[in-house]
């Protein structure tokens, strides 16, 4: 137990390292979430000065930034372990399967925070969110939603790595399995924003059973889906 | 170069328990049938190549042995053990070379190495590491990424990268192909000098004269079966020739 | 082999017979209801089949876990047949229950959560057939579509927990006269001998077609061999 959480740890920092290398990744998602932003606020912002727009529309316009975003990222953090074969370096050590997944599960988790940290200030200031009544309860549900979101990613991305990636596979896979966590959130967003609910126990427990379910089914299948 | 690269108790000493033996190994994917009944005995220490032409099932014999893929059928032993879905302490015995670098491109020479050493559970990987770069005569570079890397370069990080942790069977997948004249050498002589360390080796190449001047014992696959399996000295380049490509 | 093709005729023609027979039946012996009029009759169409929508994304779903298991290309046959109707099967879930909505409340579309619903399931398993063709290799194939049919099929509960959370406008239950009950049972029966029909023939030429490739496949390596030959 204690080796396999030294060698997640290690697995994360070689993958952030190598990104911290060449900042593509971020970068790249960066820039694609805050120009997603931009063109849905062309058409979606409020003009003028009216009333701040309700919380709950953000889950819609952030959702296509981080899916989007998201997606790249999984890609990304793949295409390092096929190039250059060195997945199947870290398929011969020592090394559960298990652990190789929550690795890489971690490291996409980073990426995305980073990418929310950067675009969700971004979608608050052109749109005009009024996140004030429940901002921890956004937080948590965004925060849950994208860790389902990237359950499934991390599992895809390493299935279709090895076929040549076809455009779009990843996220013609990952965007419908992702729905119902998707319009949970929206859904518990409406809760809190529209209707002043205090965010939801049966809600939250929705989204959770979403994660811990496709945590545990991805742990199980991953060794599968690795296998050449 | 004087560096030792064995530990005396970890190596296996030669006449002792068999390092590979496998018993009517079979793999099929779907329905098509890639390995048929390999009996395989490897005792420690030897150096054996493993011959057969493109499709034969030396890439699949040696993923199998390297535990990156389970059999269909079949018995493995590796050290004397039989190998499963978690053989995580076989595991820490074997290094593999492949078709591939098995590198991180990004990251430097010393990186990698350290990286998998750790990952490995090496003591001091950080020390092994200059060890090792000293061994493939790449000190002076060890800092640079390895994608700033020729060919061989990065195959030598390779080797390297495979011995980390020292292992007691090394598996070689074609580590020839794309080298020059001199890199090539260089690597028959690292690979002859790990064996003469009591290490064993299992080269699949398709250099057949190669394979007979470096290996001891030659193994020739045909259509997933083993043909020939016999000592290196006894065999004609053009025989084996004439068993890799009958049909 | 002739009996096998009677069996398949036979089997084809008491299908339309029993849908020709509850088609009569609703236009003919079933009330008309009151507060939706005539186009409440859909729902004898649209609720059996929604069942089997269920029924053939839970045969993905055991098809799915077989090839995991065994690795046997059959039960990837199997799970693409199944994955093809079900896709078919909802989207006239989806229609139906569009016709219904159109009727009820005046627009084609509205987000009722059973509506939604049936969207969300769609869209799973329309994107099921679409990844298909774009990975080459069989294996590969067979093993992303068999990892993606299993959660497609686990989503299904969370989709209908969201869906819950939804405000509804739904009529929840109509009180159903017992001729109608009587009419909707009978429905049961035909779509679901369709739907299985359906399944097993489109099985079984997936089986063929597979058969087939790899015949020619094989066919394909045979030249490659002889040079080698040659040389020796």
């Amino acid at each position: 137990m204690k080796r396999s959480l030294q060698q997640i740890a290690l697995l994360v920092a070689k993958d952030l390292r190598i990104e911290a290398r060449g900042k593509q990744t971020v970068g790249l998602v960066i820039v694609l979430g805050v120009l997603i932003i931009v063109v849905l606020g062309m058409g979606l912002g409020t003009g003028g000065p009216g009333a701040p727009m309700s919380g709950f529309k953000s889950t819609a316009i952030l959702w296509v930034a981080y899916l989007f975003g998201g997606v790249l990222c999984f890609e990304k953090t793949m295409a390092v372990e096929r190039q250059d074969d060195a997945l199947a370096g870290l398929l011969v050590a020592p090394l559960d399967r298990g652990a190789l997944y929550i690795a890489k599960l971690l490291s996409n988790l980073t990426l995305m925070f980073v990418l929310a940290l950067v675009v969700t200030p971004v979608a608050i200031l052109l749109f005009r969110f009024d996140l004030s009544t429940h901002p921890w309860g956004f937080v948590i549900v965004m925060a849950l939603g994208m860790t389902g979101f990237a359950a499934i990613g991390t599992l895809f991305a390493a299935a279709v790595s090895s076929t040549r990636l076809q455009g779009g596979l990843l996220a013609l896979l990952v965007f419908p399995l992702s729905l119902p966590v998707v319009h949970a959130s929206t859904q518990m967003m409406r809760k809190m924003f529209e209707e002043g609910e205090a965010l939801s126990g049966g809600g939250l427990a929705t989204l959770l059973a979403f994660d811990l379910m496709f945590l545990a089914l991805s742990w199980f299948v991953f060794e599968l889906v690795l296998e050449p | 170069m004087t560096v030792s690269l064995s530990t005396p108790a970890a190596t296996a000493i030669p006449g002792a328990a068999a390092a590979v033996r496998a018993e009517k190994l079979t793999k099929a994917i779907d329905d098509k049938t890639i390995l048929k009944d390999i009996n395989l005995d490897i005792s420690a220490g030897r150096y054996v190549a493993l011959l057969g032409a493109n499709g034969a099932g030396k890439t699949t014999l040696l993923k199998i042995l390297a535990t990156l893929v389970a059999p269909s059928g079949g018995v493995l032993k590796l050290f004397g053990q039989t190998v499963r879905r978690d053989s995580i302490h076989i595991r820490s015995r074997l290094g593999l070379i492949g078709h591939g670098a098995m590198l991180y491109r990004d990251l430097s020479a010393r990186e990698n190495l350290v990286f998998f050493g750790r990952l490995y559970g090496v003591a001091d990987a950080p020390g092994r590491a200059a060890e090792l770069l000293k061994f493939v005569d790449l000190a002076p570079r060890a800092n640079d990424p390895v994608k700033t890397f020729s060919r061989g370069m990065m195959q030598r990080v390779s080797i390297a990268r495979a011995l980390m942790h020292n292992p007691d069977l090394l598996l070689a997948d074609e580590p020839f192909s794309g080298l020059d004249a001199p890199s090539c050498r260089m690597l028959e002589e690292m690979l002859s000098r790990l064996h003469g360390q009591g290490k064993t080796v299992v080269l699949a190449n398709h250099e057949i004269s190669q394979s007979l001047r470096l290996a001891e014992q030659a193994v020739v696959l045909r259509k997933g079966r083993v043909v020939l399996d016999e000592p290196a000295s006894s065999l004609d380049p053009a025989a084996v020739l004439a068993e890799v490509s009958a049909r | 082999m002739s009996t096998l093709r009677f069996l398949t005729w036979g089997y084809w023609l008491l299908t339309l017979a029993l849908f020709a027979a509850t088609v009569t039946m609703v236009f003919t012996y079933t009330p008309v209801e009151e507060t939706m009029g005539v186009v409440q009759k859909i729902f004898y169409l649209h609720l059996p089949v929604a069942i089997n929508t269920f029924a053939a994304a839970a045969m993905v779903f055991i098809a799915s876990i077989g090839y995991l298991w065994e690795r046997k290309a059959w039960w990837d046959d199997l799970a693409a047949a199944a994955g093809k109707i079900t896709a078919l099967l909802c989207a006239v879930v989806l229609l139906t229950g569009m016709i219904w909505g159109r009727s009820a409340w005046g627009h084609w579309w509205t987000w009722s959560p059973r509506l939604t619903f049936s969207l969300v399931l769609f869209l799973l398993y329309v994107v099921y057939l679409m990844i298909r063709p774009s990975i080459e290799s069989p294996q590969r194939r067979a093993m992303v579509c068999a990892v993606y049919g299993i959660i497609a099929f686990l989503d299904v509960p969370l989709v209908y927990l969201s869906v819950k959370m939804m405000p509804d406008f739904h009529p929840s239950s109509i009180a159903l006269a017992p001729p109608m009950k009587l009419t909707l049972l009978a429905w049961f029966l035909p779509v679901t001998l369709l739907a299985a029909g359906l399944i097993v023939t489109r099985f079984t030429l997936n089986c063929r077609l597979r058969e087939l490739g790899e015949r020619r496949e094989e066919e394909a390596h045979q030249p490659a061999t002889e040079p080698l030959g040659g040389i020796a």
